[in-house]
């Protein structure tokens, strides 16, 4: 009993020293933070990195906008950076302090929710697209046709991930439309596309990449990064397709809490994950790719060449950033889904 | 008892529905605990028999971290929660019915009945507004909050075991001139403790499992072991978090044991 109390006490004392010199406060997705990345900044900077996880972008912005929350970077996602920017949660960045800020990869550099990248640093991106058993379907794979028009070989065998904004919007996309589009005209042909596809497909399930290796499924709607496993375990007969007619892209970038308490520290480490060979460590973990210039010569060997996380030059235009859809463009999705969930 | 004819055992179907709430109910648990061993990747591919994944977790820091603060946390509020709920069960129990009982228990038992999620928000806010006027952001949040909602966790039995206590005894104790300290030390507390045990054993547990409460309350650095596993979804789940699962199962299935043998010496 003297022993707990001992123990609560220490532990009640150092968490109230946790804003002292040399500490930052990074609040992240779980498993989402390389620890080589952290021991590797603190031997070069002496500050020490606590991480706490998060699961979700509301989760992370309910806390922070309760105040108190005591972290100094927080990393959403694409379409929740505007709302942070809009609740005034974060802070302008001061590029003189982000020398390394040049290294971002032009086409992250201009986005449309944070134009110029004066408010947020690159973590980590990825996209949806379509996996395909090469070996059971031989045609083109870069087409959401795979999914929406299904090819005789992958009828019965053809899986869809239960990600409402993601597959509603390829369908969107393939019919012509943009995404979240309030056009009823285009929303009715996303629609009858999407139902007519339905009784091609095996299931609406998680579990790409297992069931993608073990052949269950031929192919699937499916995340980059799961893909490149599926495809590293089936000695390369899984592919990864990329839409032309338009695939939702994501993006998660580190963005600096207006009540931040380690500000130097801060910088200090976006300025640090901006270096082309550790943003390398951030992928060589998480398995995404980063958006840093550069950053593909100090990956491992094998993302090094993937094509799921070096985007092909002739399929980078077809990705596109999600807006965060509202009012009718999210009735229709909403409505969309739940009778295609029927 | 008395009726020795009836016996529901003998009821058709009684050995079907025995066995199949059986199954449901251990064997997702074992499946858990079988892929914990595996060798692959996967936690649903076979890969062959290792204790690799309990290295692994073995190895992490952040594992070891977030299980040395769940269980300083468990600790915390089990006692804490256990010291009030003994002394509200007393307060409600070893006296004369009163006007507003009913509403007592209500007040005392609100975390079972307010969802949890709105428990969480309002927590959030109102610690929000202490953390910002204080600085504070230690762990004491947590066990505040931990002993908050654990408290009808250990009052329940506690109470269960008073009512089942003969007041007899007590009133004999005061007829022999014994001070209601003495009363309450050498009579009721140790009539009682098996309920304060395993009122204590029920808080421990609830707040070891804990998730939506320490999700919005923690601060920075204080993943426990159910946020840290949590915080996992994003990425694909490895046997990891089986191996951690099988070890948590392992010191509870240990503590409820350890619990039994105790208090049946007592009984």
């Amino acid at each position: 009993m003297k022993h707990l109390l001992s123990a609560t006490a220490m532990v009640l004392a150092s968490a109230t020293l946790a804003a002292a010199e040399g500490e930052l406060q990074l609040y992240n997705w779980g498993n989402y933070t390389s620890p080589e990345l952290l021991e590797k900044f603190e031997k070069e900077t002496g500050i020490k990195v606590t991480v706490t996880d998060y699961d979700s972008n509301d989760v992370a912005l309910a806390k922070v906008e309760a105040g108190g929350s005591g972290f100094d970077l927080v990393v959403p996602s694409a379409s929740y950076v505007p709302i942070w920017i809009e609740k005034g949660l974060v802070q302008e960045l001061d590029l003189s302090k982000l020398p390394n800020h040049k290294n971002i990869a032009p086409e992250w550099t201009d986005v449309a929710w944070d134009p110029g990248r004066n408010h947020s640093v690159p973590w980590q991106w990825g996209s949806t697209g379509i996996a395909v058993n090469t070996k059971v379907y031989g045609g083109d794979i870069n087409t959401s046709a795979v999914f929406l028009e299904v090819p005789p070989e992958l009828v019965g065998k053809i899986n869809v991930v239960p990600e409402m904004i993601d597959i509603v919007s390829l369908a969107t996309m393939y019919v012509g439309g943009e995404p979240c589009s309030t056009d009823p005209e285009v929303m009715k042909k996303t629609r009858d596309v999407l139902l007519a596809a339905k009784p091609n497909w095996i299931s609406m399930d998680y579990g790409a990449t297992e069931r993608l290796s073990n052949g269950d499924w031929a192919a699937s709607v499916n995340w980059n990064g799961s893909t490149m496993r599926a495809r590293i375990a089936t000695n390369g007969d899984v592919q990864y397709g990329y839409p032309k007619e338009g695939y939702p892209i994501f993006m998660d970038s580190v963005m600096l809490l207006s009540d931040a308490k380690n500000v130097e520290e801060a910088y200090k480490f976006m300025d640090f994950i901006m270096v082309p060979e550790n943003a390398a460590m951030i992928s060589a973990f998480a398995r995404y790719a980063n958006g840093i210039a550069g950053s593909e010569a100090f990956m491992p060997e094998d993302m090094k060449t993937a094509a799921e996380v070096v985007v092909p030059e002739e399929h980078k235009a077809a990705g596109v950033f999600l807006p965060t859809c509202t009012g009718k463009g999210l009735e229709y999705m909403t409505a969309i889904w739940t009778e295609l969930q029927k | 008892m008395a009726e020795r004819g009836f016996e529901i055992s003998r009821l058709p179907g009684f050995a079907t529905i025995a066995i199949a709430a059986f199954v449901l109910l251990y064997l997702p648990i074992v499946t858990l605990v079988a892929y914990s061993f595996n060798t692959s990747n996967s936690v649903a591919v076979w890969g062959g028999f290792s204790l690799h994944w309990y290295a692994e977790a073995w190895d992490n820091d952040d594992v070891k971290a977030a299980t040395m603060r769940s269980l300083i946390i468990g600790a915390s509020a089990a006692v804490l929660s256990t010291a009030l709920a003994t002394m509200a069960a007393l307060g409600t129990t070893r006296r004369k019915a009163f006007k507003g009982q009913t509403f007592i228990y209500v007040v005392i038992n609100q975390p079972l009945m307010v969802p949890e999620v709105v428990t969480a928000v309002a927590l959030l806010i109102f610690f929000g507004i202490i953390k910002v006027a204080t600085g504070y952001q230690g762990l004491g949040y947590l066990i505040a909050a931990h002993t908050a909602f654990c408290i009808p966790f250990a009052y329940l039995p506690i109470r269960a075991r008073l009512e089942s206590m003969d007041l007899a005894l007590e009133t004999a104790a005061a007829d022999l001139y014994a001070t209601p300290w003495q009363t309450f030390r050498r009579v009721t507390l140790p009539l009682l403790a098996p309920g304060i045990m395993a009122g204590a054993m029920l808080a421990f547990v609830i707040s070891l499992d804990d998730v939506v409460i320490t999700e919005f309350v923690k601060s920075g650095g204080q993943d426990t072991l159910p946020t840290y596993m949590l915080g996992q979804l994003r990425r694909a789940f490895t046997p990891e978090v089986n191996a951690i699962s099988t070890m948590l199962l392992g010191v509870t299935v240990l503590l409820l044991t350890l619990f039994f043998l105790l208090t049946r010496k007592k009984d």
